[in-house]
């Protein structure tokens, strides 16, 4: 098997094609814009229409400033027809429901096929026990709870979106009520949570994943991917930290459209919601088509990567390899620590032989 | 110092050599699990349920722990020192059993031995996870009550038990009898310092220890330079000086209430109003808090430690200290004077009247962080590794204070200072108080 | 007519098997009484004892930095759920079917906020115990099943917020039911025995002339 020093890099150079095609296929159904009135030519009759000429009016073609008023006052009670929000029901119902599984189901293919013929990357000359203080306590919390919220999110987020087309013909609509429902309110509950949880890992980790000297060589060359050459990384490497950055933008952006979409007594209108909604739908296909990668490469896509955030320690071999700057910085500070002294810290040390007899004398 | 390093130096050889001396005491596997569950039978309460009965093993008393928190090693956590009687609780005393028996693993004797690591060499019984517990729960009650079921199975260790046999035998520890007892007091008249030995009749009944009259020359002479000077009518009794008590550290009560009933019994006999503890942690509560319930009744006469009885005679006037502002000194409070029995003003109004500079740690009182020597933990050889990781704490702290001194109160605490402060190099003077307070008198 | 059983004899059941366990098993703790101790104390145990219950739901300066995490989320999630059952609208109103009782209301935002509070807390807690090493020892298969059972009734009772559909409140009542059978055989118990274990510890130290 050859080895791959940065694994994720292969996969993040897909994700501005597929943005692009996505962006492609949002617009290419897109409407034209307003029309111009048509010309009369000179051998028609000239009848004067007046519901035309009101209905123009009324679904504003040609002008963005509400042409109706109302006793009512209140948000867009000057609008009788919203324009706009035919043209959201079909991208809603059309571009996002069926283009939208695409990248989720590319990504998983992706995966499984590149697993069949590559396997899990393994570190050169294996793991070596000892071991190095990668993740805090609290950072590790902080990232499963937070991935927990994100795949409930996820998850009813999907059924929402889906579930009528996928799921009535399985379970039928009674069931599917039922389902529906009740991720309606499970994803609306959750939702807010997660944008905590975007502010905290923000503040956790920003301060590791500024770029920095050394990011761009690694992906100049293709995060050890292309060709033989050797990458270096940080704490965090570029691919990591590109990660890190799509998360926190893409997920704000979907934290905050959620709560435009969540509150709607705020005074934004239609127009607004169903902007969210696109940004919202968008941004989440987004943030999940990556996050199965992310699961991949963190679990049984390469060696000795989940210890990070199962136990905190990394093994120092791992590190050398995938961050080098920061393992040498640990080196230097004395901060590699044993096999017998890790066991100890994470509890499974072996038992200390005790047979009741009197103790060993011990030189003092 | 005003010690003999080479005398310290043998003393710390000599307890390498205990082992070799403590009688066996192996029972056949199955004995020694009735024998345990025995004595947690007679010993649990409704304290000692509704504490076990509370536990939510939220984790938080391995974060006051200073064995648990100076190795990392979370098999130290004080509420897994106290799972082996919980199971025994809850499979044969606690208001479910029948249902337990069906979930619970019954406690072997490999169970037994597993734990005397966690009992003994790793839990001075300090009582310090007891303030974090969000729950209250009396962790060391409960370990104390453990250490007692493994003493009656024949796993007191044995550099412990050792000692313990020795007490039980012949009322000495360490081999220190009233020869020896007599011996430091010669040495003392002929530096000027009388002791009254064996009064028919006196107000206070003082106790010393082995290590006093061993090796502490300094306390026992700086007590008895305190009670003349204030003109006190005190007496020490050749047949009950010993304070230690090893029955107590290592969970023997048999030993432990023939220690105390001796010296109570010396007490009622010469009418003593009061009975003095020398510098000695664990010694004050085996009389204290103890001693009436061993006795059947409330003691006839009050119990002081020696910073309590200074603290009094301060207080009334009687006893004056020369202010000395060249002083820069710290408390290192005993947790089984301080946190276990409340006694923690007292010291401190005696050393602010000294003068000088008195700064507190940063956890002092009854926070203070355990010197990791109590219990008999700094006679257990195997717990050498441990108590030196666990006094880097008490470095930590003291160094905060920035003083150059550090004032003891007790044997057991001012020893293992002094073998911890050997092992890292560290430069502060150990010094005790009531010494200190002697070479003060105005 | 499986809702008819969870709305009816389970409900019964379930009720009356925890509220008997309960007091059961706080009779059993204090029925192993207390030694008569001899030794004159310094100050009164009962003070002692009523002081600790109370001073104990604040930690000690000493230990914020150690406890901070899980004293906060501890706190969002307790105070939350004490919120979410007591004045949550679908709650009270099924309070006063069964007792005629009735009281205020918190206003939905804040049930809102108490869920998300209170969710936010169990979980950054469960996930706590599962990764670190200590609670991790420590930790019985029972007590993982403990929080999982207040999880599932959290968040079943989440699911049926919107009052839609009959099997998603049955699903919720049921979870309940299973917890209240499970709760006092658990170490969930400790809502009823912690003022025992606060209160016993502050009455022995305050003998002693301590307040802890």
């Amino acid at each position: 098997m050859n080895h791959q020093a940065f694994p994720q890099c292969h996969l993040l150079r897909w994700i501005p094609p597929v943005l692009l095609l996505l962006a492609v296929m949002l617009f290419a159904g897109s409407p034209a814009l307003a029309q111009a009135p048509q010309k009369l030519s000179p051998d028609a009759v000239s009848m004067e229409d007046p519901g035309s000429e009101l209905w123009r009016q009324i679904r504003q073609r040609g002008t963005s400033e509400p042409v109706g008023t109302s006793q009512v006052r209140s948000v867009e009670s000057g609008v009788l027809i919203n324009d706009l929000g035919e043209r959201w029901a079909e991208f809603r119902m059309q571009e996002l429901k069926h283009w939208g599984k695409y990248p989720l189901l590319l990504v998983i293919v992706i995966l499984v096929v590149f697993y069949l013929l590559r396997g899990r990357v393994d570190i050169e000359g294996g793991l070596s026990g000892r071991m190095l203080h990668r993740f805090t306590h609290y950072e590790r919390a902080l990232h499963w709870v937070m991935a927990s919220i994100f795949l409930f999110l996820g998850v009813t987020g999907l059924i929402l979106l889906f579930g009528r087309s996928s799921l009535i013909p399985v379970f039928g609509k009674e069931v599917f009520s039922i389902l529906a429902s009740l991720s309606k309110e499970g994803h609306n509950l959750f939702g807010p949570l997660f944008a905590v949880s975007v502010v905290l890992m923000f503040f956790q980790f920003v301060r590791r994943n500024i770029y920095a000297k050394g990011d761009l060589s690694w992906l100049l060359k293709g995060g050890g991917f292309i060709g033989k050459g050797h990458v270096t990384g940080g704490f965090f490497n570029m691919g990591e930290k590109t990660w890190y950055w799509i998360f926190i933008l893409v997920g704000a952006a979907v934290s905050i459209s959620g709560m435009i979409l969540l509150f709607p007594n705020f005074g934004q209108g239609r127009v607004i919601m169903g902007l969210s909604h696109v940004v919202h739908g968008i941004g989440s296909i987004v943030l999940m088509t990556i996050a199965i990668g992310h699961m991949y490469l963190g679990s049984i896509g390469s060696e000795g990567s989940l210890e990070a955030m199962k136990t905190g320690y990394v093994d120092y071999n791992w590190a050398a390899a995938h961050h080098d700057r920061w393992a040498r910085e640990c080196k230097d500070n004395n901060a590699v620590i044993s096999p017998e002294q890790f066991a100890a810290l994470i509890g499974e040390e072996p038992p200390r032989v005790s047979t009741g007899k009197p103790a060993v004398e011990v030189k003092s | 110092m005003a010690i003999d390093m080479n005398m310290f130096h043998g003393f710390i050889g000599q307890l390498g050599q205990l082992g070799k001396m403590a009688q066996p005491t192996d029972y056949p596997d199955d004995e020694r699990v009735t024998r345990a569950k025995d004595v947690f039978g007679n010993r649990i309460g409704a304290e000692q349920a509704g504490d076990m009965e509370a536990c939510v093993h939220c984790g938080l008393c391995a974060e006051a722990c200073h064995f648990r928190v100076m190795t990392g090693n979370p098999k130290y956590t004080p509420a897994r020192k106290f799972e082996l009687i919980r199971r025994y609780y809850r499979r044969e005393k606690g208001p479910f059993k029948w249902l337990y028996q069906l979930f619970t693993r019954d406690i072997t004797a490999q169970d037994l031995m597993d734990w005397q690591e966690l009992v003994y060499d790793s839990c001075t019984t300090c009582g310090r996870c007891s303030m974090i517990c969000p729950m209250g729960i009396n962790i060391a009650e409960l370990v104390t009550i453990t250490r007692a079921g493994l003493a009656n199975a024949g796993l007191i260790p044995a550099d412990l038990r050792a000692v313990q046999q020795e007490q039980q035998a012949y009322g000495t520890v360490f081999g220190a009898g009233p020869d020896a007892l007599k011996l430091a007091v010669e040495r003392m008249a002929e530096q000027g310092v009388e002791i009254p030995l064996d009064k028919d009749k006196a107000d206070y009944l003082v106790i010393t220890s082995v290590i006093d009259i061993l090796l502490f020359n300094d306390t026992l002479m700086g007590t008895a330079r305190v009670f003349n000077k204030l003109g006190l009518d005190w007496t020490i009794h050749t047949c009950a000086f010993e304070g230690a008590n090893f029955g107590m550290l290592a969970g023997a009560s048999t030993t432990q209430e023939k220690a105390s009933l001796a010296i109570i019994d010396q007490a009622v006999k010469i009418g003593a109003s009061a009975v003095i503890v020398p510098e000695c942690g664990h010694a004050y509560p085996a009389l204290r808090w103890a001693g009436a319930n061993i006795y059947g009744q409330r003691l006839p006469f009050d119990v002081f430690t020696i910073s309590e009885l200074l603290a009094i005679q301060l207080k009334q006037g009687n006893l004056k200290l020369k202010q000395n502002p060249d002083l820069n000194i710290t408390y290192h409070d005993p947790c089984k004077v301080g946190r276990y029995s409340g006694v923690i003003d007292e010291p401190r109004s005696v050393l602010q009247a000294l003068g000088g500079r008195f700064t507190e740690t940063p956890a002092h009182g009854k926070m203070n962080w355990c010197c990791g020597g109590g219990a008999g933990v700094f006679v257990i050889n195997s717990a050498t590794e441990l108590r030196r990781k666990a006094f880097d704490k008490k470095i930590e702290e003291v160094d905060q204070t920035g003083a150059d001194t550090v004032v003891m109160a007790c044997g057991s605490c001012r020893m293992n200072f002094l073998r911890g402060s050997v092992d890292a190099k560290w430069d502060k003077n150990i010094v005790s108080m009531v010494a200190m307070v002697s070479e003060n008198l105005a | 007519m499986i809702g008819e059983f969870i709305d009816g004899p389970l409900w019964y059941i379930s009720s009356i098997v925890f509220v008997v366990a309960v007091v059961w098993r706080i009779i059993v703790i204090l029925s192993f009484g207390r030694k008569k101790n001899l030794a004159k104390p310094r100050y009164s145990a009962g003070g002692g004892a009523m002081a600790t219950i109370l001073r104990r739901f604040f930690p000690y300066r000493e230990f914020y930095e150690v406890s901070k995490f899980r004293i906060v989320a501890g706190y969002m999630f307790h105070i939350g759920l004490f919120a979410l059952l007591f004045f949550a609208v679908p709650h009270i109103e099924f309070i006063t079917s069964i007792s005629g009782l009735s009281w205020a209301a918190m206003p939905h935002w804040a049930f809102i906020l108490a869920a998300e509070l209170s969710f936010f807390g169990l979980m950054y807690l469960f996930v706590f115990r599962l990764t670190n090493p200590v609670t991790r020892m420590l930790t019985t298969r029972g007590e993982y099943l403990g929080s999982v059972l207040v999880f599932v009734v959290m968040l079943t009772g989440c699911l049926a917020l919107g009052r839609s559909h009959e099997f998603l409140r049955l699903f919720h009542l049921l979870s309940v039911e299973l917890l209240l059978l499970y709760m006092p055989f658990s170490s969930l118990m400790h809502a009823f025995t912690f003022p025992f274990s606060r209160g016993f510890t502050g009455a022995v130290y305050h003998r002693r002339g301590l307040n802890i």
